[in-house]
């Protein structure tokens, strides 16, 4: 609430200028207030066994006060370096095509030949090394020849390749846990910063490297892995598809419709357009809260703006993000909201450099 | 010089006193409408004691203003019907609805439909969970809260839920063709429906009220209150419903009205 300093008029937060009288409104009020007033969680989990109920809000405080860091780690957003493997390349401030031949040289992840840094392609084999390789296809080969060569090759690497860093909920950066080239398990079994989150399953979370690329699997865990997702870049949604959007889990489910009668009644109802599918707030193992269908127009979430808000969710940005339809397939878009949107991995996905990782009620940024 | 008083016999041109079946002078036959003096309509819509159905909002191949008169013992309103026809409405079943007599009050039986019969409610309702009702074009079932399915697993990892408030029941809105569309959980147990400002909102649908029902849940029954709404809430009924004169009600996409003469 912006009490006018004019005429006294109250207005929403989000007003830029007094409803009331036009007078600008200060702007510090208008930003959203993700950053400075958490509200208390909903609903703490039932606690039958005595043990004390595990502290729900440690994740998003943590990613509230993030933000800032992330800013300042992302020097560069280019989606071409953010899949490489490049230490120097941060540093450069040349365009890739314009820079000298690089004196450090990555493995190329087909041949393991010692490649310069600006080359888009192997010049041994030719592989295109912006192409990225996809996990499934990547695991049919031995897991000895994708990770041989890279070590090999890189001899100047230590044995821990990325450092998941978790961010405590001030925002600053705690312990680092370190992850090696081969598959590193995570969960509330493998003690350290891992062993006091209830929400971890004992073996939650699965690190390896398939060449340049972290991958994480989820070890079939209660709550999952959710990898936030860059903001304007749409994702896409499939039945069942789960994100996450400040402490609210949705779950995206295709339009499915009943059998018609055989008499050839058909069952009444409200009239629509069709619909893309529907967003249902996972409040339980197979249950769901409020549900909304989307149009053929897609929907808005936020925490003010929107077709669906989440008034009483501080962590959600007052226009967050939107699910639309492009050519027959569901996206999901991330608004630049201050948090971000997380989307849960189905069985495995690549980490891109300094992304932000959602396991249990913390939050982790995959440094390599 | 007078008429004379009676109905006069053909035969003998004797006067026959009305009820006789035949001539008392002469037994000739008596034509039938000279033996009684009961007075008939002009039209069968003038008669009392018998109900009828106008057709409010009306299948497109029969119209709309139609009246039924409701004059035999049973009436059956459907889709294949033969006294109450509704041929182009698909959300009708074959046979969908019986309107009959018992004694004098005219009752409308769901003959196993589909889609079921819908009654206009005034002011509150009581109603159970598995309801449907409906408000403008929008139709809604009535549902109990599910069972929490958010413990914590048995190695003790806690299921991470977004956050929940305890809710009573809820409502779900019905889409055409039978799939589920908007989920809205009650809120301290009440969820209001209408077209701007409530729990559901409904901002294109021209024949809902800004503030069109509610569903409450008052001490531990569940009801479904009309707030003076324009086009009115229609409850599903279950089984069969005494109507009364100035009932609305709607079967597939026909409004009907009920009209007791008497």
């Amino acid at each position: 609430m912006i009490v006018c300093s004019r005429c006294s008029k109250e207005n929403q937060d989000h007003y830029k200028f007094c409803l009331g009288c036009g007078a600008e409104l200060p702007r510090e009020s208008s930003k959203p207030r993700s950053f400075s007033a958490p509200t208390p969680p909903g609903g703490s989990p039932k606690v039958g066994t005595g043990t004390k109920p595990p502290r729900r809000m440690q994740a998003a405080e943590a990613l509230a006060a993030a933000e800032p860091v992330a800013r300042a780690v992302d020097v560069d957003p280019s989606p071409v370096q953010a899949v490489r493997s490049e230490p120097a390349a941060a540093a450069a401030p040349l365009p890739q095509e314009l820079a000298p031949l690089a004196e450090a040289a990555a493995p190329c992840i087909n041949c393991g030949a010692q490649v310069p840094e600006n080359f888009r392609f192997c010049h041994v084999c030719g592989h295109d090394l912006d192409a990225a390789p996809a996990p499934n296809r990547r695991s049919d080969i031995p897991e000895e020849r994708v990770s041989a060569p890279a070590v090999a090759a890189a001899p100047r690497r230590s044995a821990a390749r990325a450092k998941l860093i978790l961010i405590q909920p001030d925002g600053s950066e705690g312990e680092a846990f370190p992850l090696g080239d081969g598959p590193t398990l995570i969960g509330r079994g493998t003690g350290g910063i891992f062993a006091n989150d209830a929400y971890l399953s004992p073996e939650h979370s699965e690190f390896r490297f398939e060449g340049d690329q972290l991958v994480v699997r989820d070890m079939e865990s209660l709550n999952g892995i959710y990898i936030r997702v860059e903001a304007e870049v749409p994702i896409e949604l499939f039945d069942g598809s789960v994100f996450r959007v400040g402490q609210e889990i949705l779950r995206f489910e295709a339009p499915t419709a009943p059998d018609a009668s055989p008499d050839g009644t058909q069952l009444m109802g409200s009239p629509h357009q069709g619909f893309l599918g529907r967003i249902c707030l996972v409040i339980g193992r197979e249950t769901t809260g409020n549900c909304f269908p989307i149009p053929p127009a897609g929907i808005h979430l936020g925490r003010e703006r929107g077709d669906v808000v989440f008034p009483e969710d501080g962590y959600v940005s007052g226009l967050h993000c939107r699910i639309h339809s492009e050519v027959g397939h569901v996206f999901l878009t991330d608004l630049g909201s201050s948090n971000g949107t997380f989307v849960r991995v189905l069985n495995e996905s690549f980490v891109p450099k300094s992304t932000f990782v959602l396991m249990g009620q913390q939050l982790f940024r995959a440094d390599y | 010089m007078e008429q004379a008083r009676n109905y006069v016999c053909t035969e003998c041109a004797s006067a026959v006193p009305s009820g006789h079946k035949f001539c008392g002078a002469c037994g000739a036959g008596v034509p039938s409408e000279a033996q009684t003096l009961e007075t008939r309509y002009f039209g069968a819509m003038q008669m009392p004691g018998k109900a009828r159905l106008i057709v409010v909002r009306g299948d497109e191949a029969m119209g709309e203003g139609l009246s039924y008169l409701l004059q035999a013992t049973e009436h059956v309103a459907g889709r294949e019907a033969d006294q109450i026809p509704f041929p182009s409405d698909n959300w009708l079943s074959p046979n969908h609805a019986n309107f009959h007599y018992r004694g004098d009050r005219l009752v409308v039986r769901d003959e196993g439909s589909l889609n079921g019969v819908y009654i206009r409610t005034r002011g509150a309702t009581p109603i159970q969970i598995g309801d449907h009702f409906m408000c403008g074009q929008q139709l809604f079932r009535v549902d109990a809260t599910p069972k929490d399915s958010s413990g914590p697993e048995a190695d003790q990892t806690y299921f991470y839920s977004s956050p929940r408030r305890p809710s009573a029941f809820r409502v779900t809105q019905i889409l055409e063709g039978g799939m589920d569309g908007i989920v809205c959980c009650a809120h301290e147990r009440t969820v209001e429906i209408g077209r701007e400002d409530c729990d559901i909102n409904f901002p294109d649908d021209v024949h809902m009220s800004p503030r069109h029902a509610r569903v409450e849940m008052s001490g531990d029954t569940l009801e479904l209150v009309d707030a003076g709404s324009q086009n009115g809430t229609y409850l599903r009924i279950r089984g069969e419903r005494e109507l009364s004169h100035g009932d609305y009600l709607f079967l597939g996409r026909n409004l009907l009205r009920v009209e007791v003469t008497a």
